[in-house]
């Protein structure tokens, strides 16, 4: 079962990837059902919680996007159209979480709605970047080797 | 390739938004008085934030003050001075305290604002005492200087009912007898009341008594901006208390006014009166802080509205109830101007024009570009009803490039002669205002 999307051409770069790759996509979708509860039940212990997650999950973010980075583009042309795909919406969703950490900057309400609508969109991307990949590696036996 | 492009727009696109700082467009004297005008709340991406760095005052170095008044120093090297007391012997008290930093970090934002604020020129080490000034007999400079209580806790409101001396610290209020002249209190004091006292977002405990000495005024501050630590830590909070001198029960005198932070009495009218700071982050021209007089049973809207019925969405759920009976305040200072000292001037050294109206002790914006604040202003009254726009004393606490602070005027009180004293909590010095050519070693 292949989990993760990318692979990289270092071993350690590898596994520390594997490790800490899946752990903001965790953070934001906590993050997101946080919000999501928050803006039916307005009691300010879920929206503080929803911007502590968002906000260690941008943490977690840095190593893996930065092991990421390194695969993908150097050289590019040794990347899948896949893997370029998956680049790009994780950058656009990164960008997103940081406009949300912004949003969740603000008092009660005021976080509401953009905060939900951007923890939806940073999930959203996100996962369509797994899923692609995901269906890539299953129709190509073995995935993509050195 | 498309995808750079998207890329590159998302990248301008944050830029704008990160960029896009709102600069405020009122002076403080435009959006004052009975009707100032109020902008359209609105929502930041980045949190507003403009903290000059402490300099203090060079060695000579003075305030500036209007045309026909002379400022001196009366004592300096203090630890945070906030609220003053004159004595009826002409001492005077100097109240030296900060926050007592027990607001818990529950938010990312918390955690970056208190590393900001602690950087910048407000955030001295209070000195959790009192100490006394005495002015030595035809000397002039500065005052003698002795520690008169020490080992309080966030203390802030300080007042005299005949020889009982009551001091507001942030979670109770303190009972001492005093004994005329001392320089050092002798009575270690008996606790007269409890004060709400979680979590102390605003801290400060303002104290008034009442002519009669029969009541006590305690303003409390609100636990929160707008209510986002919950509604329920908001017990007894952002009201202005009546303590009852005989028995210590208190009741709510008023609620829903924000951080009250100086009270007094109008001398014409008798009437209670305060200065209110009001909420943060819809804008830099909003919400005007102000001044007001104090209705028995009256709601000021805090958290729910702002002046009247300007309803705060970022409060969930809502109260229509309480934003129909929330009472428009008398007269708005300006956005962000943090008022934290008031005195109605009754002395007779100052110009005739200073008599009978209300000083103003404005600590200055923390999130507000350009700085509003920093000054004391004072407001003419007429009838008992304020008149006319704030007009600027006391200035020069900021530096002109507005990086820096030299000092930042808090409580006001008057001295034996009729001067205005000042306590400048970020010079941890106490100024003394005298009309200028007054001889003031001689009494009046």
């Amino acid at each position: 079962m292949l989990t993760y999307p990318v692979q990289t051409r270092s071993r350690l770069a590898h596994t520390v990837f594997a490790l800490l790759n899946p752990i903001p996509f965790g953070l934001f979708v906590a993050a997101l059902i946080f919000d999501a509860i928050y803006a039916c039940n307005a009691n300010v212990f879920w929206v503080k919680s929803a911007a502590w997650l968002n906000m260690i999950g941008l943490i977690f973010a840095i190593i893996p996007r930065l092991i990421n980075l390194v695969h993908v583009w150097m050289p590019a042309r040794r990347s899948s159209r896949v893997e370029k795909l998956d680049f790009w919406l994780n950058l656009v969703a990164i960008i997103t979480a940081i406009v949300n950490a912004f949003v969740h900057s603000r008092d009660a309400y005021g976080v509401m709605p953009e905060g939900v609508w951007l923890s939806a969109v940073t999930v959203a991307l996100i996962a369509i970047g797994l899923i692609v990949s995901a269906l890539q590696q299953a129709t190509t036996p073995g995935g993509r080797h050195e | 390739m498309n995808k750079t492009y998207i890329a590159q727009a998302c990248t301008v696109a944050l830029m704008m938004v990160l960029a896009g700082c709102e600069k405020a467009t009122y002076e403080p004297a435009q959006q004052s008085g009975a009707n100032p005008p109020l902008p359209k709340a609105q929502k930041f991406f980045i949190p507003p934030i403009q903290t000059p760095d402490r300099t203090g005052w060079a060695e000579g170095e003075k305030p500036t003050v209007a045309d026909g008044l002379a400022i001196e120093k009366i004592a300096s090297g203090l630890m945070h001075p906030r609220q003053l007391l004159t004595l009826p012997n002409g001492d005077v008290l100097v109240v030296e305290a900060n926050s007592p930093g027990t607001v818990p970090i529950t938010s990312p934002k918390q955690m970056i604002a208190s590393i900001v604020k602690d950087r910048s020129g407000k955030g001295g080490k209070g000195g959790n005492r009192i100490t006394l000034l005495r002015k030595a007999a035809g000397q002039s400079g500065e005052w003698e200087k002795y520690i008169f209580i020490e080992n309080l806790h966030s203390p802030f409101g300080v007042q005299l009912i005949g020889d009982t001396l009551y001091v507001a610290n942030t979670d109770n209020i303190m009972k001492y007898h005093y004994t005329p002249g001392e320089t050092r209190m002798s009575d270690p004091g008996v606790e007269f009341t409890d004060l709400p006292s979680t979590v102390n977002h605003h801290w400060t405990k303002a104290l008034l008594a009442s002519h009669d000495g029969k009541k006590l005024y305690v303003g409390v501050g609100s636990n929160s901006n707008v209510a986002e630590n919950g509604l329920d830590i908001e017990y007894r909070r952002a009201t202005v208390l009546e303590v009852d001198v005989q028995s210590a029960a208190s009741r709510i005198y008023a609620s829903g006014i924000r951080n009250p932070t100086g009270l007094g009495w109008e001398p014409t009218t008798g009437k209670l009166w305060a200065i209110v700071n009001e909420r943060d982050e819809i804008g830099a021209d909003l919400v005007p802080d102000y001044l007001t007089s104090v209705q028995e049973g009256g709601f000021y809207g805090w958290p729910y509205s702002y002046y009247g019925q300007h309803v705060d969405q970022r409060v969930q759920p809502q109260r229509p109830d309480l934003v129909a009976r929330a009472i428009r305040p008398d007269y708005a200072l300006g956005s962000h101007v943090a008022p934290l000292g008031l005195w109605f001037y009754q002395g007779r050294n100052l110009p005739e024009k200073y008599h009978g109206g209300a000083f103003i002790g404005q600590h200055g914006s923390w999130n507000r570009t350009p700085l509003s604040g920093y000054d004391v202003v004072f407001v003419r009254f007429k009838d008992g009803k304020p008149e006319g726009v704030p007009e600027p004393i006391v200035t020069g606490f900021a530096s002109a490039d507005q990086r820096t602070l030299k000092g930042a005027p808090v409580g006001l009180a008057e001295d034996a002669e009729g001067a205005l004293l000042i306590a400048d909590d970020v010079g941890n010095t106490i100024w003394r205002v005298t009309a200028r050519g007054t001889d003031t070693s001689a009494p009046r």
